[in-house]
C-alpha cells in the first residue's frame, strides 16, 4: 500500500507542481512526511483539471489545488525530496 | 432569534432562505403520507436486492460522487431516470410536484430538469440510511466541486429533501448560521465533512418534529448535519438540487 497524506494545496511551483500543507498522514506511512511537502503530480483526478496532462498550465492548477483539500498517494521522492504522487481531490464525493 | 418557516404549502421565502435569514423552509404534508409509505417499501424491497452488489445505500446518482467522471454520471443518470418512474408508477410522482413547488416559491422562473448537452441531470437521489448512520457537518455547493459541470455556473443552489420514512430515533437535520468559504478547506475531514470546530458558537437550528411527507428546503452552502440514526427503520429521503440564474429568471433541477 502507497504512503498517503492528505492537506491543502498552497503556492503551485510548476504545471505539474505544487506545495500541500500536510494536515493528515495515513497510520501505518513507511515515510515521514514534514509540514510542508513539495510534490509533483504523476497522475491527477482533480475537478477542473483539463483530462490531457498536455494541457495542463500554471493557472489551471492554481484553480484547482489552491486551498483545496487534497489526497496524495505517494510514488515515491526524487533527489530533491519532492513527492511524486497521484493527486486527488479528496472528500468530493458527498454523501 | 434564527427559526425555520414552517408552512402548509408553497409561498415566498425563498430570498429569506438564500441570504440566510431564515435556516430551512418546512412545507409540512407536502406529499401524501400513504404515498410515502408505498414508496419506502418498494425502495427498501430495491435495496435489500441492491445490497447484493453492494449498493444500499442510494438509488440514483448523485453528482458529487462523479466529480471528474461525467460520462459515468450521465450514462447512471438516464438508468436512475427509468428507476424512479418505476418506484412511483402508479402514484403521483414527488419530483415535478417539487419543481412546481420551487416554482411558487420564485413566481416569474422557469424550473426545469438541468441538461447538458443531449444528456440529462440525474433527477433526484434516493438516500437510506439505517441505524448507527449519520452525516456529518457539510456543505454541498456544486460551483466549487462541481466545476466540470455546467451547472456550476449557478447564482444560488438550495436543496429540497422529501422525507419517505422517519426512523424512530434521530436523523435530525441540524442547520448552522455559517455559510462555507474557501478558507474552511484547512478544516477538512478525510473522507467527506468538516471538524465541527469549524462551527464554534455559530448559531444553529434544528428541524422540528420532521414526519413522513414533509419536504424540507434549505440553503446547502450553509453548514448542515444529519444526527445520527438511533432507530431502527432506516431514514429515507429523496432530494434534489436547484439552481438558480437570477439574470435569466430560470432555475435547473438535478441531483
Amino acid at each position: 500500500m502507497a504512503d498517503t497524506i492528505w492537506g491543502n494545496g498552497s503556492e503551485v511551483l510548476s504545471a505539474d507542481s505544487f506545495v500541500l500543507e500536510v494536515t493528515h498522514r495515513k497510520n501505518g506511512n513507511r515515510d515521514n512526511y514534514s509540514e510542508t511537502e513539495k510534490i509533483t503530480i504523476v497522475s491527477a483526478d482533480l475537478p477542473g483539471m483539463p483530462h490531457n496532462r498536455g494541457d495542463w498550465t500554471v493557472e489551471s492548477l492554481k484553480a484547482c489545488v489552491i486551498n483545496a483539500f487534497l489526497k496524495c498517494e505517494v510514488d515515491r521522492r526524487d533527489g530533491n525530496g519532492t513527492i511524486l504522487g497521484k493527486v486527488s481531490h479528496s472528500g468530493a464525493g458527498g454523501y | 432569534m434564527w427559526e425555520p418557516s414552517v408552512v402548509d404549502r408553497a409561498g415566498a421565502g425563498l430570498e429569506r432562505l438564500i441570504s440566510g435569514e431564515t435556516p430551512m423552509i418546512i412545507i409540512r404534508n407536502f406529499y401524501d403520507a400513504r404515498a410515502c409509505q408505498k414508496a419506502a417499501d418498494k425502495i427498501k424491497r430495491r435495496a435489500r436486492h441492491k445490497s447484493r452488489s453492494g449498493n444500499l445505500r442510494h438509488v440514483g446518482p448523485f453528482l458529487m460522487a462523479y466529480t471528474t467522471d461525467k460520462a459515468k454520471y450521465f450514462r447512471d443518470a438516464a438508468r436512475a431516470a427509468r428507476i424512479f418512474e418505476e418506484i412511483f408508477y402508479g402514484a403521483d410522482n414527488p419530483i415535478p410536484r417539487i419543481h412546481g413547488a420551487v416554482g411558487d416559491m420564485l413566481p416569474g422562473y422557469s424550473v426545469l430538469p438541468a441538461r447538458e448537452l443531449a444528456h440529462s441531470y440525474s433527477p433526484a437521489v434516493i438516500r437510506i440510511h439505517e441505524k448507527g448512520s449519520l452525516v456529518p457537518l457539510h456543505k454541498d455547493n456544486v460551483r466549487y466541486e462541481g466545476c466540470e459541470y455546467a451547472v456550476s455556473d449557478i447564482d444560488h443552489q438550495i436543496s429540497c429533501v422529501l422525507h419517505l420514512q422517519e426512523s424512530e430515533g434521530g436523523g435530525d437535520l441540524v442547520m448552522y448560521r455559517r455559510r462555507w468559504e474557501v478558507a474552511d478547506e484547512r478544516f477538512r475531514n478525510i473522507d467527506f465533512g468538516y471538524s465541527p470546530d469549524l462551527i464554534g458558537s455559530s448559531r444553529s437550528c434544528r428541524a422540528p418534529g420532521i414526519c413522513a411527507g414533509d419536504l424540507v428546503i434549505i440553503n446547502p452552502c450553509h453548514y448542515h448535519q444529519v444526527t445520527r440514526i438511533t432507530g431502527d427503520s432506516p431514514r429515507i429521503t429523496l432530494g434534489i438540487f436547484f439552481g438558480i440564474y437570477s439574470q435569466d429568471r430560470r432555475i435547473v433541477a438535478w441531483a
